[in-house]
């Protein structure tokens, strides 16, 4: 039995070893005894973890589960099998917006080509303005919205023509 | 939960009111019953005080705070209709009617929304209640940085060369290409970094001065701009002072705000680190001087930008309660909400200026929702657990309630953390201890982020400035996990997991070695 998860860039399994005397795991090739577990689910508590004591904050998630440790808060993703594989996704043709707000001002026209890190939309959010900017080299085939325009967290707002060869 | 704790202050601000340097033997202050018209943690912190001189407090408050912790810590609570929450804050005319309502005696604006609005100060005053703060005209004065600042030169307080505004942005360029390269770009009616940025050479200027003003109008409706010389590595140090609408003026003592993002505080600290006794002082009489030349009345705060050469020029004087107010209280033991209220009651100064000590150190941590690792980008999500440290000399200011929304409907400061410690080292390594305690799950916040600050060896030597974010900006980076601190998040994680808790202590031994798994 293995769980994967993705903690930084790096997946790891964790493999149930043995559960008996203690819970015996295998992380990266390297075992660990767990004892006094106590329950799943959020919330302050401590593990026994290879003989010490381990105390936590944690809020878990089938997605990405918090845990505070160490006086540091990492995010660890459950890695869904069945999701393994699919690419990264449309994320390269497409800026999307990285928090709700609203359009102050448009850099660029449909048409225009793109060079890596150029500004495309400048936007206000929480009253602090950001600069969206090309995610590569291309052109622009869209331009979503317009000045004053507001939109949603993750929303596209413009669209680069795909890349050659990512057809 | 953190907010039906008691006062974690209480202990110290208590002892400091027993200090014989302040003896209280004033007559009460005459208010009955304190609108604040604030929210969050700062109409939080304002209660308390209101309780300890036992005056009854009135919130205000939009449906979408309807559950929030200053509502349910208030006497009383007035609901503001608006479309927005920070539509409903800023009707000035509809919190005056709601304090006329309710028989309140006086107004407390707290900062930000309307606590430097001449408007507002004039219709409180106007329907016979008194605004905790100076009178109209002073925060009109205060509040244009053109007029601060001639008014600041004229009363001998140093100003860095600039150029005033003009109309015409061809001609501002020309006379501001003058002043020489790198120059800052500043709204007139400006603050908290908007309608602001920097320009190195004169090809910049024009594009730089277009976008300020067009910042500027959108969010001060005045489009005003002016250029200033602008000092590499400065430092930002503001003074406390108390004015007592006579002339009479104290200070108490500096306080370093360096460490910035996006041209906003997040640690500051009282007393500022390595500043020599003379130079402080001299910053600090300066301060007193403007604030006695405006007969000034209230708590206000005079900022300084500090150059490596010692050369100092003033900035801005704010006319209300600082954000980062608790640093000062740490350091003298005095409460300047009630050193506030005090004055408006017409009653004075706390104490004489000889009888104003600091001792040790404070450090405030601003905890904000926000991606430190991506550009400090506002973050939202929700407080699903929080953990809050405990402990004689923390101060946890906050409104957090655990299951808490945050959205971007308000700025993304969430809480302060502000710790005193016996000089500025032993702050250090207590706030960092009290950093490590917090916890603030299910939002990004930055609090990992000022610990990493906080323990940087140019923080700790006190090598400070306003560039100092994006100058360490690389050292400053989260470090990967050793594989051991990977190791434990991981199963931390894994115990998290429902289906692995099942796994591990439900199903015989056979079962558990089945490959693929879903949850």
């Amino acid at each position: 039995m293995t769980l994967k998860l993705k903690l930084e860039d790096g997946v790891h399994e964790v493999e149930i070893v043995a559960r008996r005397p203690h819970l015996t795991v295998r992380i990266d090739g390297r075992l660990h005894t767990i004892a006094d577990l106590g329950p799943a689910g959020d919330g302050s508590g401590a593990i026994t973890f290879d003989g010490a004591r381990l105390p936590f904050e944690r809020i878990a998630s089938t997605g990405t589960t918090l845990v505070r440790i160490d006086g540091r808060t990492v995010a660890v993703d459950v890695v869904d099998p069945f999701d393994e594989g699919a690419g990264p996704g449309s994320g390269r043709d497409e800026i999307l917006a990285p928090m709700p707000g609203a359009v102050v001002h448009v850099h660029k026209a449909p048409g225009d080509p793109v060079t890596r890190g150029e500004a495309v939309l400048t936007i206000e959010s929480m009253k602090l303005q950001t600069t969206l900017v090309a995610p590569r080299d291309g052109e622009l085939v869209a331009v979503l919205k317009g000045e004053g325009d507001t939109f949603e967290k993750d929303e596209v707002v413009a669209r680069l023509a795909p890349a050659e060869g990512d057809q | 939960m953190s907010h039906s704790a008691p006062p974690r202050d209480a202990f110290r601000l208590d002892a400091a009111l027993d200090v014989p340097s302040e003896p209280r033997t004033r007559a009460p202050v005459p208010f009955r019953r304190v609108l604040i018209a604030n929210r969050g943690e700062i109409a939080v912190r304002i209660q308390r005080t209101l309780r300890h001189m036992g005056i009854g407090t009135v919130a205000v408050f939009h449906r979408v705070d309807a559950d929030a912790p200053h509502v349910a810590g208030a006497d009383e609570s007035v609901e503001l209709v608006g479309d927005t929450a920070v539509a409903a804050h800023l009707d000035g005319a509809q919190i005056v009617a709601s304090a006329v309502a309710c028989g309140a005696d006086a107004i407390h604006p707290g900062y930000g929304f309307l606590s430097e609005n001449a408007g507002f100060a004039r219709q409180v005053a106007e329907a016979g209640l008194t605004f905790i703060g100076p009178d109209a005209d002073t925060i009109a004065l205060m509040g244009d940085k053109i007029s601060a600042r001639q008014f600041a030169e004229a009363h001998g307080v140093p100003v860095a060369p600039s150029v005033m505004p003009t109309g015409d942005l061809d001609a501002f360029a020309a006379e501001a290409e003058r002043i020489g390269f790198p120059l800052l770009i500043k709204a007139a009616a400006g603050g908290g970094g908007k309608g602001m940025s920097i320009v190195r050479e004169a090809g910049a200027l024009r594009e730089a001065a277009r976008i300020a003003s067009s910042e500027a109008q959108r969010y001060f409706g005045d489009g005003r701009v002016y250029a200033e010389v602008y000092v590499e590595r400065p430092r930002h140090i503001e003074v406390q002072v108390l004015g007592d609408g006579t002339g009479g003026a104290i200070h108490l003592f500096e306080r370093e705000c360096s460490v910035q993002r996006r041209f906003q505080k997040i640690i500051e600290e009282a007393p500022a680190a390595r500043l020599p006794v003379a130079l402080r002082d001299e910053i600090c009489a300066a301060a007193v001087r403007l604030a006695s030349a405006a007969r000034y009345k209230n708590a206000g705060t005079v900022e300084f930008i500090l150059g490596a050469d010692g050369r100092f020029f003033f900035l801005e004087m704010n006319t209300r309660l600082q954000v980062e107010h608790p640093v000062t209280e740490m350091i003298t033991g005095i409460d300047l909400v009630r050193a506030q209220l005090e004055i408006a009651a017409g009653q004075g100064l706390p104490a004489p200026q000889q009888e104003i000590v600091a001792h040790g150190h404070a450090v405030e941590c601003r905890i904000c929702a926000e991606a430190p690792d991506r550009g400090f980008l506002p973050a939202t999500g929700a407080v699903r657990h929080l953990g809050v440290p405990q402990g004689p000399a923390i101060r946890f200011e906050n409104a957090l309630r655990q299951g808490q929304k945050i959205t971007a409907d308000f700025d993304p400061m969430l809480a302060k953390l502000v710790v005193a410690g016996a000089d500025r080292g032993d702050a250090i390594d207590r706030t960092l201890s009290a950093l490590g305690e917090l916890a603030i799950l299910g939002v990004e916040t930055n609090v990992d982020y000022l610990a990493r600050v906080l323990d940087h060896p140019a923080f700790r030597a006190g090598d400070l400035h306003t560039a100092f974010v994006s100058e360490h900006a690389d050292s400053l980076a989260p470090r990967p996990l050793d594989a051991a601190a990977r190791d434990r998040a991981l199963i931390v994680a894994a115990l998290g997991q429902r289906i692995f808790q099942t796994l591990v202590t439900d199903v015989p031994e056979p079962h558990a070695s089945i490959g693929a798994w879903r949850n």
